[in-house]
């Protein structure tokens, strides 16, 4: 493949040529996805480093590993976002960075709790993502945030909004497919 | 929680595919979602929706790239982090190919290489592409394979050669894309053994170059393959496949250049 064929090609092209072993689509592969992964990971982790160490991780497995992704369950940007969410959230809820958590968990508190993720988000994505989030509950919103953006578990989040585990484990999953719904509505993400 | 019904499961689906559960209901989803494509599509769904949330990234970090490709087995290629090239720089190596290509049709060894088939040396990237092989073997069976299949085969740009077995009765499709990204069709072959599989080849002047196992009783194989080719064939070969083919092809075809080469092959 050239370089230009390379820029051209699908995602699940690429894939396939990294199972290959072509360098050159593993490049292109991170050109498009490496951003967003870098966003997910340093916005959960917070601390350059470890996030750029779970960048790295999430392209390493990707090329040792490409018969993982299933272009049939979904996007490649999707399984690569997943990968670096459940690898940050590894880390997040790990021994060694409980501290850098709890420092962050302080700075968030100070600055209004959750009203930072909302802020934080609010900056990130784009419109019409902001316009869907605006179409769930409050209860719904805050907990997919501190879910995925915090990094915390249905528990956690419960014991954070002071709510019922079984009431926020309902709002996350109502919460997802009204936002889904939205979306499509919006135009963005395949029905 | 040794009780766990189908509906706790589903309750538990929003939350696992944003990693919110504790490890041992994550074992208990994982276990459920191996025998539900139900619930596995619906997980799929919810990580879909949150990477659209994430989508919040720009530039591509370029630190980074440099540690990951110390990684790799072979050297990094440069990699431009800037937004696409431009159209003229792609049309311009389209057009120069195809004037090698050309050349390369010309040449008196291609005419030679297709009257024989046996005895090839065998392509250098074999090794790699036969570990993959199985992979790709097992995405053959999906549906999305065939659906990317057809579009191929109506690409007004793809390379399609029939594949015939020599009484003429069974026939296999093979397309490519000017990406060298091809599929073969092949669910008209016959199932083998246990023991055997069919071996996907692509016939170059000098070497016949594994494409892949197709398994035993194919379907849908994807490949990836630049470079002109003078013909493709499909072998039948034990479970594993081999490095080199002694085996007289089942059905075989040749693409127009190979093709253009025996009308010029003198006749004997």
């Amino acid at each position: 493949m050239s370089i230009d064929d390379i820029r051209n090609a699908s995602d699940a092209t690429l894939v396939v040529s990294i199972g290959r072993y072509h360098q050159e689509a593993l490049a292109e592969a991170y050109r498009r996805h490496a951003g967003a992964v870098f966003a997910l990971s340093r916005r959960l982790l917070v601390e350059r480093a470890l996030a750029e160490e779970v960048v790295q991780e999430v392209f390493l497995r990707l090329w040792h590993h490409p018969e993982k992704f299933d272009p049939d369950r979904g996007s490649l940007r999707s399984y690569l976002l997943a990968q670096t969410h459940g690898r940050a959230v590894d880390l997040l809820r790990s021994e060694v960075s409980r501290r850098a958590r709890e420092q962050r968990d302080a700075a968030a508190t100070a600055e209004g709790g959750y009203d930072l993720e909302h802020a934080v988000v609010d900056l990130a994505v784009a419109e019409e993502v902001r316009a869907a989030l605006e179409s769930l509950s409050p209860g719904e919103r805050r907990a997919i945030e501190l879910a995925y953006f915090g990094g915390h578990t249905y528990r956690e989040v419960a014991s954070l909004l002071d709510e019922p585990e079984g009431t926020v484990k309902s709002r996350i999953r109502t919460g997802l497919r009204r936002l889904r719904g939205a979306l499509i509505d919006a135009g963005i993400g395949a029905p | 929680m040794s009780q766990t019904s189908h509906q706790d499961i589903q309750e538990l689906l929003g939350a696992f595919a944003l990693d919110a559960v504790d490890d041992d209901e994550r074992d208990l989803v994982e276990a459920h979602l191996a025998g539900c494509p139900r619930c596995r599509a619906e997980v799929a769904t919810h990580r879909e929706t949150a990477a659209l949330l994430a989508h919040g990234g720009d530039r591509a970090p370029e630190g980074i790239w440099a540690r990951i490709t110390e990684n790799l087995e072979e050297a990094p290629p440069a990699i431009d982090l800037a937004p696409m090239s431009s159209l003229e720089t792609a049309r311009h190596r389209r057009s120069r190919r195809s004037i090698s290509l050309r050349a390369a049709a010309a040449m008196g060894a291609v005419a030679a290489a297709v009257t024989a088939f046996f005895g090839w040396r065998i392509g250098v990237q074999d090794q790699r592409l036969d570990r993959v092989a199985a992979e790709f073997h097992e995405l053959a069976a999906k549906d999305g394979l065939r659906r990317a299949a057809t579009a191929a085969l109506s690409a007004p740009d793809a390379e399609q050669v029939r594949l015939a077995s020599f009484d003429g009765r069974t026939g296999v499709h093979v397309v490519r894309l000017p990406n060298g990204t091809g599929f073969a069709v092949a669910d008209g072959l016959a199932a083998l053994p246990a023991d055997r599989t069919y071996q996907l080849w692509a016939l170059r002047e000098d070497a016949k170059i594994s494409l892949g196992l197709l398994g035993r009783d194919p379907d849908v194989a994807p490949f990836q393959m630049v470079g002109p080719v003078l013909g493709f064939a499909i072998t039948d070969e034990v479970a594993g496949g081999v490095k080199e083919t002694g085996q007289s092809p089942v059905v075989l075809g040749f693409t127009e250049l190979g093709q253009k080469g025996q009308d010029t092959r003198p006749t004997a």
